[in-house]
């Protein structure tokens, strides 16, 4: 702990409470996964910085997804995103989610992923090393003290765009939307 | 042991070709018709495990290849050892037109779930199924999508890649 921080920590104690208790979700998609249990055991301590696993999306503020996204998988990411408390933060973890990887011409698989959630941060490479998840840990920190890690903000105030996203690839989605929709949204072009 | 799997076969049924390519390894190509005595058959013979039921798309024969994969389960007695080994590779052709074929969940109860992949995915019918309901895809496909003439990139630049990116209102 830097003492030079303590009137940091005075002056914003929320943010520094979400900085250093980083609740992570980790969402197993693809191989991705294979670089997180190094990295929340003792090889790379994640408990150095915060950063635990928990088990349920109710207790989670940061969502991990590691790999490619399928088309059932997004309908699960979106269940999960909407289910965890503010603040929350998303991070895609390797270049699948990032625009699609290896599976850029699958037939099943989304490519974007920041299409259909907000995405505070992006860990590219196929695969990361787990040293990269600390290095994002660390860029979450920067962002949180600045107040752009607004992931949770731009998923309220755009929730049309990114619903009607999610509808033109799921179909009609069969729980209701988390925020109030105003009609003002133009209609799915294609559908 | 391969040659008396292979005397026994072709004595049994008329019109069955059995090549043996490798030593573990014999390849059984059958009539549809008899696809389901032949499966029966070796089934009495102690192949009892059906490891995989596969589809194989030949566009331009225009028919579609059954591949059932039959094997032993391992008894551990000296006299059987040799065939538990074996791996029985029944093959089959049907039309690729109107691809329907009969189930065989009657002989092997785990061949449910690889019949419904089939047919999710080459769209081939299978006769008696109880239970061909979706199994992996989400999205509704007007060509499946492990057909040969299935374009895949004109299927990514025509669904994923038309859904455009969030704009935000301020910079």
């Amino acid at each position: 702990m830097d003492r030079n921080q303590i009137t940091k920590w005075l002056k914003e104690p929320a943010k520094m409470a979400n900085k250093y208790s980083l609740h992570v979700i980790y969402f197993c998609t693809g191989c991705g996964i294979i670089e997180v249990p190094p990295v929340i055991t003792s090889r790379w301590d994640a408990e150095r910085f915060g950063v635990i696993p928990v088990a349920t999306p109710r207790q989670a503020n940061l969502f991990l997804i590691t790999g490619y996204v399928s088309v059932k998988t997004l309908r699960a990411i979106i269940r999960t995103y909407e289910q965890m408390y503010e603040p929350k933060y998303t991070v895609g973890f390797g270049s699948c989610p990032i625009n699609g990887g290896m599976y850029w011409d699958s037939y099943n698989t989304i490519k974007h992923l920041d299409k259909y959630i907000p995405i505070d941060g992006w860990i590219a490479g196929c695969m990361p090393r787990p040293e990269a998840i600390f290095i994002a840990v660390t860029h979450l920190w920067t962002l949180i003290d600045k107040g752009m890690a607004d992931g949770c903000i731009r998923y309220r105030e755009n929730y049309e765009l990114y619903r009607r996203n999610q509808e033109m690839v799921l179909g009609k989605l069969d729980w209701s939307p988390l925020y109030p929709i105003h009609s003002n949204v133009k209609a799915v072009e294609d559908e | 042991m391969n040659e008396s799997i292979k005397e026994q076969l072709e004595s049994t049924f008329k019109a069955v070709v059995v090549t043996i390519p490798e030593g573990i390894r014999i390849i059984v190509n059958v009539k549809k018709d008899q696809v389901l005595a032949v499966l029966r058959f070796l089934k009495d013979r102690r192949f009892d495990h059906l490891a995989l039921v596969s589809c194989v798309d030949w566009i331009e024969e225009k028919e579609f290849e059954l591949v059932y994969i039959v094997t032993g389960y391992i008894q551990g007695d000296e006299e059987h050892r040799e065939q538990e080994r074996l791996h029985l590779i029944v093959k089959t052709r049907i039309s690729r037109q109107s691809p329907q074929f009969e189930t065989i969940t009657g002989i092997f109860s785990n061949a449910e779930p690889y019949e419904r992949e089939i047919h999710e995915l080459f769209g081939v019918k299978f006769e008696g199924h109880k239970r061909l309901t979706p199994l992996f895809l989400e999205r509704n496909y007007e060509i499946p999508p492990f057909r040969k003439d299935f374009d895949t990139r004109k299927y990514v630049s025509d669904v994923f890649d038309k859904i455009p990116f969030i704009q935000l209102e301020k910079e």
